[in-house]
């Protein structure tokens, strides 16, 4: 036998402890994760969670790639445009790796919303988004209200009523 | 084995576990292409299985759920 029972078990548990490092992702009840990121649009202003403190904050990542992402940003604007007079805020980072992937997207597609860009997967890293695409709900006081991953016939129902009752606690 | 290969080999294979990682759902943009599917054409696939069933008298099993962008 080549190894011993212990160096298998090490060898084993190095490979173990490689695939549970980033095993934490943002759940419902923790605190929204702090970032900044250029917007995607050259000359826009960056765009910084702080910044949006008091707001009722819809974060979505979304990528050119990600056909049900396309499906949703539509709706989302649509959503934007319904409750932006209370206090609402929709971000969408785009993880699109070149950027003009995404840009090209919306050329066809404008949208009113925030797009900050994070080619590098720098943010979605500290959300550890599990799947594309994932969306969070965000309260004025930061907390993460829902967590919503894949984008189905039916979403836009159980995101908007979250949104509601996130809005009318204010 | 000798006292001097063991401890290399152990090395040698610590530093493979480097190579386990996982590909995050936002890092699979290349994956998500046409081209990246095993099959490209659902068309040429349906008949391809069809033709399967009408030999075999039996389907499925030719396919796997998930991959892309891992969202379903």
């Amino acid at each position: 036998m080549i190894f011993s029972k212990t160096h298998f078990s090490l060898l084993l548990g190095a490979v173990s402890l490689s695939a549970t490092l980033s095993a934490f992702a943002v759940e419902e009840g923790d605190s929204a994760p702090d970032f900044t990121l250029p917007s995607i649009v050259s000359g826009q202003p960056a765009i910084s969670m702080s910044e949006l403190k008091g707001k009722t904050v819809y974060v979505d990542f979304w990528a050119s790639w990600c056909a049900p992402c396309l499906k949703s940003l539509p709706l989302y604007n649509e959503m934007y445009k319904k409750y932006q007079d209370q206090n609402f805020e929709v971000v969408a980072i785009n993880v699109d790796n070149p950027v003009e992937d995404g840009l090209d997207f919306l050329l066809d597609t404008p949208l009113d919303f925030l797009i900050p860009s994070d080619p590098d997967g720098e943010t979605a890293e500290l959300f550890q988004v599990i799947g594309m695409p994932t969306s969070y709900l965000i309260s004025p006081d930061g907390t993460v209200e829902l967590v919503h991953m894949g984008f189905r016939n039916g979403d836009m129902e159980i995101i908007e009523s979250a949104i509601e009752k996130v809005l009318a606690g204010n | 084995m000798s006292r001097v290969l063991k401890p290399f080999l152990i090395i040698l294979a610590l530093a493979n576990v480097a190579a386990c990682t996982q590909v995050q759902p936002w890092q699979r943009g290349y994956l998500a292409k046409e081209e990246m599917a095993w099959k490209t054409d659902p068309l040429e696939s349906a008949l391809n299985d069809h033709i399967f069933f009408s030999k075999e008298a039996s389907s499925g099993g030719s396919s796997a759920a998930g991959g892309g962008c891992g969202c379903n």
